[in-house]
């Protein structure tokens, strides 16, 4: 299941019209997405898409956004959902007048709505080489994860930015906003290719630190298979804006299914250790695997950011649907 | 403790190798993990680029190291010494006697016998030597003299059980030979002391006795004898059955009666102990209903609830039964009273009589049939008839062959012992006080020869015709007065009438049977019960009769004619043996067969190819009576036991008592069965990686699966 290498005849596209491009996808009830061909359509079909339109990202607290959007605003605005009353001052909008107050008390009361704003969400996903490995591939797990939640992002009319950490940087993509970008969000996400080298995720998480601008979301997909892993999470949860950390890991990796004398070697560094992989050994790697992901989320706690650790081999609708909701991730 | 090989020890040089395995570094398989964050606090403690690395203490190492220890200390063969029980050469005899076929002790007798001598065995001085007979009809030595206990314990195994009478005193003149050859000797019988006959046969050597089977164990009933005999009819068959119980109680027991493998009749007995009930079933088949063989069957009566008795070898027995066709006899002559006397006493025979002057007017019959048999007394016609002849001192030659004159008290010259006409003819008290000289013609045989060559009897197929010519009347000697006259004319007109080439009674098993081969056939091809065949030819070409000795089996044997090649690729009709010598009889022979054409009716001719058929039956008393005697007649038979605290004279029976080595008791199977459990533990240790992950495995699918983990 990939992205960028499916090839599937488009479902929705019957009548034999030709794929449509950005802008023909999109949000509204009744209207048809229709996808371009190189999108694997047995993940991204239209009625899978229909259901992350209705999801939410959630989040700890109000934020304070930039344009009008979908999420509630520390601002008072114009939405439609009642918030309070204030005395009338001099420039009031007289259409927030509550009429029926003045009648009852013959004083002059305005009605404040909630604001609604839009968010930045900001996708980091780890682009090392250890992500390329593991069955099923840990970085095709995260582009789905983050091609799902970006999804999400922009039916919510909130702003969506893929950055991927890969050497001691972080390669941000330009962000995108409104659900009309969906298509771009995934040719993004399909271009994401492995690091040749060594990763310096520490490094790579401070640069895109940096590069976060107010107040968002950042959701970081990483193995966190870095000796420095904890620092990436303090990185980010010092940042202004909410860290969600999806922890991915293959099947392999919880579970290796390793047995004799073995020289295993790094796929990133190229070093290499002997082992006896009996099961006494595979016991104590899974006991020290629980910990090592104990200590990230204990972390995460502290640091008021959300761990959530996940197998590759969970399918995406079970991911989206089922355990980031169960997690209070979507909503 | 000493060992057998200690230069086996030298597989302890292996526990370096095993050392040396471990020391060795391991060839390890390169696999590529996505990191080796959580992997290194686990590593293996190598140094890396060293081909050898540190010994590690490991259960498998330490278990390995133990069975190699253990593998060269079995090699080596450990054992502890202990006094021999028993003397340094040793004859084993194991009675295979029909008794011991008994079940009173399962599986039977002669399985617990074998298991009784290899367990003495181990009785046996270190080198000591072991000769096995087995006891049979006649003593087997199944293995001489050898140290092996593997070849001993092979030869006790191939010793097979018989269905005869078994003779214990020809085993023990055997071990007798063997024993005399040693200065320590002993002879260990197992047997069940159920002895027919008590041997006397003195062994000078200890004779020990390994004694099996239940004292109790008597209860057997035996079919001790089956005869079948033409009812006075002459139309059908009485078969004649006696049963013993040897059992100290009363018994019931049904007899059923099998008339060629369909059940014609059966009979619930009661019997006394120790007594015998007779039974007779009339009209066993007829001349519609023809029956070749009756077999009669004991078996568990209903009273005992189909409980068999613990010999089945005596609760089975087979008889042939005798052509009930009647066989009508015609003697041509002045009357011979001893003559007509045992002709009337032959089985399914009628006799008619004529004088000379009446013949041939007075023997052509109303219905237009031939005679089965003409005997001409003291006469011969000018033209012979076309029927099987008996011609009694013939008065000049004819057909029959020369006469050249009179022999005045003729001798009997050696018999021959294969003969079938002279079976249980006993001649050596006859005399002759006058008789025909004959000359031997070409077609026949010299039955009882005579003075210079002239045969007294003679006998062969003369023109297709079973012929035969007696030189004497019988009045002229003292033979109608013995047992020998009325045997001798049974076989000779069983032969000329075509029915004596089977023994008339029952087969004791192992006893030779003398079979006699057809004229005109090359042998007889001889199926045993179990349907073992073996061709039989004659020493001699032509020769009249074949020895079969292979009667071990209970049951029915059949014997069919094997064709000579030229008559083979002849007619199928019956052959003649060729005349060489034609004969002062040739120009009447073929003056008979004209005459036989000039009657109209075919001769009667005999069928040379039809099966001979003869039963082998246990019929013994003695061996049917099982239950175990005293071991005490056999102790007795061989040489006092030297006492222990004898003096030892040198050369004397002490002496070697006190030289002969210790029994040696190779502790060889405690040893096995620690290496097996050594190697079970080494292999779980091995695998017990493989065997938790299918124990857990097998757990998780017992379990519910288990929610999705988490943080």
């Amino acid at each position: 299941m990939t992205i960028a290498d499916g090839r599937a005849p488009n479902p929705t596209d019957g009548a034999g019209r030709p794929p449509a491009g950005d802008g023909a996808a999109g949000r509204g009830a009744g209207r048809p997405v229709f996808l371009p061909s190189d999108i694997d359509q047995t993940v991204f079909d239209e009625a899978f898409l229909r259901q992350l339109e209705r999801l939410l990202l959630l989040l700890r607290a109000p934020v304070r956004g930039g344009l009008k959007g979908g999420r509630r605003s520390i601002k008072r605005g114009q939405s439609v959902e009642f918030a309070d009353y204030r005395e009338y001052a001099l420039g009031d909008d007289l259409r927030q007048l509550d009429w029926n107050v003045l009648a009852r008390l013959e004083k002059l009361f305005v009605k404040l709505f909630i604001e609604e704003e839009d968010v930045t969400i900001t996708v980091l996903i780890d682009g090392s080489a250890s992500m390329a490995t593991g069955r099923p591939d840990k970085l095709q797990f995260a582009k789905r994860a983050a091609a799902a939640l970006g999804y999400i992002g922009l039916a919510s009319e909130d702003k969506v930015a893929v950055s991927v950490l890969g050497g001691r940087m972080a390669r941000r993509r330009t962000a995108l906003r409104g659900s009309g970008r969906v298509l771009r969000l995934l040719g993004d996400l399909s271009a994401i290719a492995p690091a040749d080298g060594p990763t310096d995720l520490v490094a790579a998480a401070r640069h895109a630190a940096a590069q976060l601008s107010g107040r968002g979301v950042v959701i970081l997909i990483s193995d966190l298979l870095d000796p420095a892993a904890d620092r990436v999470i303090r990185e980010l949860a010092s940042t202004r804006s909410e860290l969600i950390v999806l922890h991915v890991l293959s099947p392999d990796e919880l579970d290796p299914p390793l047995e004799g004398d073995l020289r295993l070697v790094d796929s990133e560094t190229g070093e290499s250790i002997d082992v006896t992989a009996d099961l006494a050994t595979i016991d104590a790697y899974r006991e020290r695997l629980t910990a090592w992901k104990e200590s990230f989320a204990h972390l995460a706690a502290r640091r008021q950011a959300t761990y959530v650790d996940l197998a590759t081999d969970t399918p995406l609708n079970e991911l989206i649907f089922a355990e980031l909701r169960r997690r209070r991730v979507l909503g | 403790m000493p060992f057998a090989s200690p230069l086996a020890l030298l597989g302890l040089l292996f526990i370096p190798v095993v050392v040396a395995m471990y020391l060795l570094r391991l060839r390890r398989t390169e696999t590529v993990v996505p990191s080796t964050l959580l992997w290194r606090r686990l590593a293996a403690d190598v140094e890396a680029n060293a081909p050898w690395q540190k010994l590690r203490r490991s259960l498998l190492f330490l278990l390995q190291l133990l069975l190699v220890l253990i593998l060269a200390f079995l090699a080596a063969r450990p054992f502890v010494e202990r006094p021999a029980g028993l003397a340094r050469d040793l004859v084993l005899i194991v009675d295979t006697s029909a008794s011991m076929g008994a079940t009173d002790v399962l599986p039977d007798r002669l399985a617990a016998a074998k298991d009784a001598s290899l367990a003495a065995l181990k009785d046996l001085p270190s080198g000591g030597r072991v000769s096995v007979i087995e006891a049979g009809r006649t003593a087997r030595i199944v293995a001489t003299g050898t140290a092996d206990l593997g070849r001993i314990r092979q030869a006790i195994e191939s010793i097979r059980p018989s269905v005869g009478r078994g003779d214990l005193g020809d085993a023990l003149a055997l071990a007798q030979q063997l024993a005399i050859q040693s200065g320590d000797a002993e002879v260990l019988v197992a047997t069940d002391a159920a002895l027919a006959v008590p041997p006397a046969t003195k062994v000078d050597a200890p004779i020990r006795v390994l004694r099996v089977g239940d004292p109790k164990g008597s209860r057997n009933q035996a079919i001790v004898a089956l005869a079948i005999r033409t009812a006075g009819s002459g139309v059908t068959s009485s078969v004649f059955v006696s049963v013993a119980n040897l059992d100290l109680e009363p018994a019931t027991r049904r007899l059923e009666f099998w008339a060629d493998d369909r059940l014609a009749e059966s009979r619930s007995i009661r019997i006394g102990a120790q007594q015998r009930a007779d039974v007779v079933v009339d009209n066993i088949g007829d001349k519609d209903h023809p029956v070749t063989i009756v077999e009669v069957r004991l078996v568990a009566g209903d009273q005992e609830a189909g409980r068999p008795d613990l010999l089945a070898a005596d609760d089975r027995a087979w008889a042939v039964v005798p052509s009930l066709t009647p066989r009508d006899i015609l003697v041509v002559g002045e009357g011979d009273p001893y003559l007509e006397t045992a002709l009337t006493h032959l089985p399914n025979a009628r006799l008619f009589g004529l004088k000379p002057a009446q013949y041939p007017a007075g023997a052509v019959r109303t219905d237009g049939t031939d005679w089965d048999l003409i005997i001409f007394e003291g006469f011969v016609p000018a033209t012979l008839p076309a029927t099987p002849i008996l011609a009694i001192a013939p008065p000049t030659s004819s057909g029959l062959g020369g006469v050249t004159g009179t022999l005045r008290n003729p001798g009997i010259a050696t018999l021959g012992i294969d003969e079938p006409i002279l079976r249980y003819v006993d001649l050596t008290t006859t005399h002759i006080a006058e008789a025909r000289q004959l000359v031997l013609p070409g077609w026949a045989r010299s039955v009882i020869p005579g003075p210079k060559g002239a045969p007294l009897l003679y006998s062969g197929i003369r023109a297709g015709l079973p012929t035969a010519v007696l030189a004497f009347e019988p009045r002229r000697s003292d033979l109608p007065l013995q047992v020998a006259f009325p045997i001798l004319l049974a076989n000779l007109t069983g032969e000329l009438l075509g029915g004596s080439a089977a023994p008339a009674a029952a087969v004791k098993p192992g006893d030779p049977v003398v079979l006699a081969v057809p004229s005109g056939m090359a042998g007889l091809h001889v199926v045993a019960p179990d349907g073992r065949a073996v061709d039989l030819l004659p020493g001699a070409a032509g020769g009249p009769s074949v020895t079969y000795t292979q009667t071990d089996q209970l049951g029915v044997y059949v014997a069919t004619p094997i064709a000579a090649p030229a008559a083979a690729s002849g007619s199928p009709g019956p052959s003649t043996r060729p005349s060489t010598t034609p004969g002062p009889g040739a120009s009447g022979a073929s003056g008979a067969s004209g005459s036989a054409g000039a009657s109209g009716a075919p001769p009667k001719v005999v069928d040379p190819t039809a099966p001979i058929r003869f039963a082998v039956d246990l019929f013994d008393v003695d061996e049917s009576a099982i239950a175990p005697g005293s071991e005490r007649v056999l102790v007795d038979l061989g040489a006092a036991r030297p006492a222990p605290g004898a003096s030892a004279v040198p050369g004397g029976a002490a002496d070697s008592v006190a030289n002969r080595p210790n029994a040696r008791d190779e502790l060889w199977i405690p040893i096995v069965l620690i290496v097996l459990v050594g190697l079970c533990v080494e292999w779980s240790l091995y695998h017990r990686d493989a065997l938790q992950r299918t124990w857990r495995s097998l757990a998780a699918r017992i379990r519910r699966p288990a929610p999705g983990s988490g943080t």
